[in-house]
């Protein structure tokens, strides 16, 4: 089902999708939305958060690089050999070393071997930021400076969705309960974590009717006027496309035959709702997604393995689900640091500086890893003690929204940076090679 | 002159909404005479809310198994006043209880903060154990130890300095078995120290983000006044060397020190000489020379962050936003710094704080600047609409759905206090639905009582009338009219009879849709 071209001005109406964004590119109001551009031929961007810090170093490890082996402790690298070793991965960025994934990653692994997943290792953010709450703002806003904190507040979604002009109701979506800080500035971002209980006003009709006029624009002005009434067009749009029995109770969301979520814990839900929310075609373009429990200073062996466990069952099952929309679906997977390249005596690491990214799709070309490595040797290490940034992630992202606009040129939404070309991540158009 | 203060909003920031009696109470003694009774709370004359915790009970059930007997029962609050060693073999011993014993411990006291939210004659020391819950914030979902050690960190720790001492409060703090879990110092060891607790330390609990001055990573000396032994920040290296002084304060918790030493288990701090780092250290420029006394070091450590010219500015810059909102003068935060800083030995240096901020003329122009918390929004509903709550947990499911889980917040930062954070599509949503589900029962916290309140006429434009000014001390005649519009009943024609059932129903309806107006949705 398609939404008619009214139903989408008035709910963009509603949403008060109409702005400027830090004076980048603005939307002229209703006039600049993009109908001639159907929204869904973009592919959907999932943006997945390793909240905490991800250890890169103990996700794709350089198993034998003899640096490696020195500064760790063996519990927290993927073995190369025995009976707890890690999935070799083919085409790495460095001759010699031998890099693997964490054992647990079963499903990451096959999604690597079929092509389809690609990783950029020793990739993050060029300031110089061992702090999670900093490095997120930073990595949010699509900054690398403490001063551009101060001069940049908005989210890189968000300038990316009004250079699109984009218009859904629910075309941006967190799935966690508060917006994610990609969507600061975006007037209609929309937090829903789940639609099993439906998504209708309280009070029934007699609630949707109180409301409304409650929130209209004439009654309520403001922050909280502008709130209510995203999210009563959200309501109204997502509940009316959800399915319903006789007894007009809202019918649980089924995943495609044979896939589970289960075993991906708390990353079952979210996912489930984005899958979910793309299938009942409400012109989605974007969504957040967060795992987290990855700041594993203290006991990080189990901590670490229960958490790519839950990234690897989930993002299998989530590709699985998906599979009528491979060619239309981005998935960017990236923490707001990796950790110190020494454990500390805790059984843990501590904050530290590069991190890996991992991009699966469609039409990446996976089943290799992308950057410079830069190597472990003490005099090539960040500070001395972390292994160093060689790819700025804005160059992924900048990638990653160049192959959702097809656009010639990569779009320009990040205050500052050069970018310096793409690393290859996407097949060209009718050139998707498939291992198998 | 001064200005008169907004009733309504005044106590919706610095408490939990009004009562109708509490609004009236104020009106006669003076917003400065209430803001002064407030800073001295006597547990003795609340008896009220001591005899509602005595009687609250909390239903427990799980299944039997080899250990155990099944049990389903409603139980009364059992640890809020026991010290930590009588609640911690739940933790020590997990193998000899049922997971449902070992939540019991944060169930109490989310239970108990929800009871006196509502009904405590002590509405700013509530505030304030809010504010410092989320300042030094704990995960009570993310650790069974932290779960188990929630009533001795929300006692011992945080009610009893949430008016007091900052200095003291960063060592309580720092020795809870709450946070040494939580931000694992616990298991921090001389050799290769972990950085958690420290660098929480320094960036949210004392010196702030605005004092990480990491540019200067590897030049503590280019750190400007670190010459003179007053640096403005810090950077990484005073991090590392916070840890270092930090080993070897642990917990007692039955570790391992040597072969032929173990911790006991009590769950109470402890200080393990073997554990620590006794070699020289440099935190904020200033030496420490090595193999000093027991505790010296991290003592230190937490005399020169607590005393820090920018700790004083982060942490009242966060009172300020916590009471006045996102925006606040300059002039407010400069008397909020000079009041810390004057007061810093003062036992009641916090109080002092909070009462320069209260008396402001910032915060009486602030009316709405706060969105109002799930838990805000609930209790204040509930204490203008005459609503007799007791907690269940269902509620606080409920609570957490609309994005304020109690005492769940994963990251270190705590619950974000900004504007935006509770205006998600699904919170919003979410709260709406908060305000029906407690008006018309839907969780079991109390019956919806028209008359205990009103009584009256039960006519649609009266009842409006009545509860859009009961919760927000005037009558917004804007939501007036959406609501009579949108209710689609006569307005002037009685909604049922005056004490049916149906009657009751329709006006607790019409009382969550006052609930629910967009003016009521900030203090």
């Amino acid at each position: 089902m398609a939404i008619s071209r009214r139903g989408m001005l008035k709910a963009a109406g509603a949403a008060g999708i109409a702005c400027g964004v830090d004076g980048f590119l603005s939307v002229p109001g209703l006039r600049g939305l993009a109908f001639a551009e159907e929204p869904a031929a973009r592919p959907l961007l999932v943006v997945l958060h390793l909240r905490g810090g991800c250890d890169g170093l103990n996700l794709v490890s350089p198993a034998n690089d003899k640096d490696f082996v020195a500064a760790r402790a063996s519990e927290l690298r993927v073995a190369d050999s025995g009976s707890d070793a890690g999935h070799p991965l083919a085409r790495g960025p460095a001759k010699g070393i031998d890099f693997r994934l964490h054992s647990a990653a079963k499903g990451l692994a096959e999604l690597y071997d079929s092509g389809h997943l690609a990783f950029v290792h020793a990739a993050g953010l060029t300031a110089e930021t061992r702090s999670h709450f900093v490095a997120i703002d930073m990595i949010e806003r699509g900054i690398a400076d403490t001063a551009g904190l101060g001069r940049t507040s908005s989210g890189w979604l968000a300038r990316h969705l009004a250079a699109l002009g984009a218009s859904s109701p629910v075309g941006a979506v967190s799935t966690a309960p508060g917006l994610s800080g990609e969507f600061l500035s975006w007037p209609g971002a929309v937090s829903v974590s789940d639609l099993n209980g439906g998504f209708g006003a309280p009070g029934g009709a007699q609630g949707d009717n109180v409301l409304h006029r409650l929130y209209a624009a004439d009654a309520a002005t403001g922050d909280v006027g502008a709130a209510g009434r995203t999210a009563l067009a959200a309501m109204r749009l997502l509940d009316g496309r959800l399915a319903r029995d006789a007894q007009n109770k809202v019918v649980p969301y089924a995943p495609a035959e044979g896939v589970t979520y289960d075993p991906a814990g708390e990353l079952a839900r979210p996912l489930k709702t984005v899958a979910q929310l793309a299938k009942m075609d409400v012109g989605l373009e974007v969504a957040t997604v967060d795992l987290g429990g990855w700041d594993t200073h203290e006991g990080q062996q189990g901590r670490f393995r229960a958490c790519v466990d839950r990234l690897s069952t989930g993002l299998a099952a989530f590709w699985n689900d998906m599979a009528p929309f491979h060619d239309r679906l981005i998935v960017l997977v990236q923490g707001e640091f990796g950790r110190r390249l020494r454990s500390n005596r805790s059984g843990g690491t501590d904050h530290g500086r590069a991190g890996v990214i991992a991009v699966l799709g469609g039409r990446v070309a996976g089943g290799r890893i992308y950057g410079p490595w830069p190597g472990l040797a003490t005099e090539k290490l960040d500070e001395g003690v972390d292994l160093a940034v060689t790819t700025d992630y804005r160059r992924v992202v900048t990638e990653v929204l160049a192959q959702r606009t097809g656009a010639a040129t990569p779009p320009e939404l990040f205050p500052g940076y050069k970018y310096p070309g793409p690393l290859g991540l996407f097949h060209a158009d009718g050139n998707i090679v498939r291992r198998s | 002159m001064e200005r008169p203060v907004n009733i309504v909003s005044a106590l919706g920031r610095a408490g939990y909404g009004p009562t109708p009696e509490e609004a009236a109470r104020v009106g006669r003694i003076g917003w400065p005479a209430w803001v002064g009774e407030q800073l001295a709370p006597d547990e003795a004359a609340d008896a009220d809310c001591r005899d509602r915790l005595a009687q609250l009970r909390l239903r427990i059930h799980y299944n039997a198994s080899e250990k155990w007997p099944a049990v389903d029962e409603t139980r009364p609050l059992s640890l809020l006043d026991k010290p930590i060693e009588q609640a911690w073999p739940l933790f020590t011993r997990r193998a000899e209880t049922d997971g449902a014993e070992r939540r019991r411990p944060r169930e109490e006291v989310i239970a108990a903060t929800i009871l006196r939210a509502v009904h405590s004659r002590w509405q700013l020391r509530e505030a304030l154990v809010s504010f410092w819950h989320d300042h030094f914030n704990v995960d009570a979902y993310g650790n069974e130890a932290v779960a188990v050690a929630l009533p001795s960190y929300d006692r011992d720790v945080i009610r009893r300095h949430c008016l007091g001492n900052f200095r003291e409060f960063i060592e309580a703090v720092a020795a809870s078995a709450a946070m040494q879990y939580y931000l694992s110092n616990r298991s921090s060891r001389a050799g290769a120290a972990n950085e958690n607790y420290a660098r929480e330390l320094f960036e949210l609990h004392t010196l702030g983000r605005e004092a990480y001055l990491n540019d200067r990573y590897d030049r503590w000396r280019d750190v400007p006044g670190a010459l003179k032994g007053t640096p403005a920040g810090y950077i990484d290296q005073d991090i590392y060397e916070a840890a270092r002084a930090l080993t070897g304060w642990t917990i007692e918790d039955g570790s391992r020190i040597d072969g032929g030493r173990q911790l006991p288990e009590t769950g109470r701090f402890a200080y393990v000489e073997a554990w620590h780092d006794g070699y020289q250290k440099r935190v904020l420029g200033v030496e420490f020379q090595p193999f000093r006394k027991p505790l010296a070091d991290g003592r230190q450590v937490l005399d020169l962050v607590a005393k820090h010219p920018a700790t004083a500015k982060s942490v009242c810059t966060k009172l300020c936003r916590r009471f006045v909102g996102d925006e606040f003068s300059a002039a407010l935060l400069a008397a909020a710094v000079d009041a810390w800083t004057r007061n810093r030995a003062a036992p009641d240096q916090i109080a002092r704080v909070v009462r320069t901020i209260l008396l402001s003329p910032d915060f009486v122009d602030a009316r709405g600047a706060k969105v109002r918390r799930p838990l805000n929004l609930v209790a204040a509903f509930a204490r203008g609409t005459g609503i007799d709550l007791t907690p269940t947990e269902p509620l606080w499911n409920e609570l957490a759905n609309a994005g304020q889980r109690l005492f769940g917040w994963q990251a270190p930062t705590g619950l974000p206090d900004d504007r935006g954070s509770f205006l998600g599509a699904q919170a919003l949503r979410r709260r709406w639905a908060l305000v029906l589900g407690v008006a018309e029962n839907w969780w079991g916290t109390g019956a919806f009582v028209p008359a205990s309140a009103f009584g009256g006429t039960a006519m649609p434009r009266d009842a409006v009338a009545r509860y859009l000014a009961a919760l927000q001390g005037t009558v917004d005649e804007t939501a007036a009219a959406a609501i009579l519009a949108g209710l689609g009943w006569p307005p002037d024609v009685p909604v049922g009879e005056p004490g049916k059932p149906e009657t009751g129903k329709r006006l607790a309806r019409v009382a969550a849709f006052c609930g629910m107006a967009p003016s009521f949705q900030t203090a």
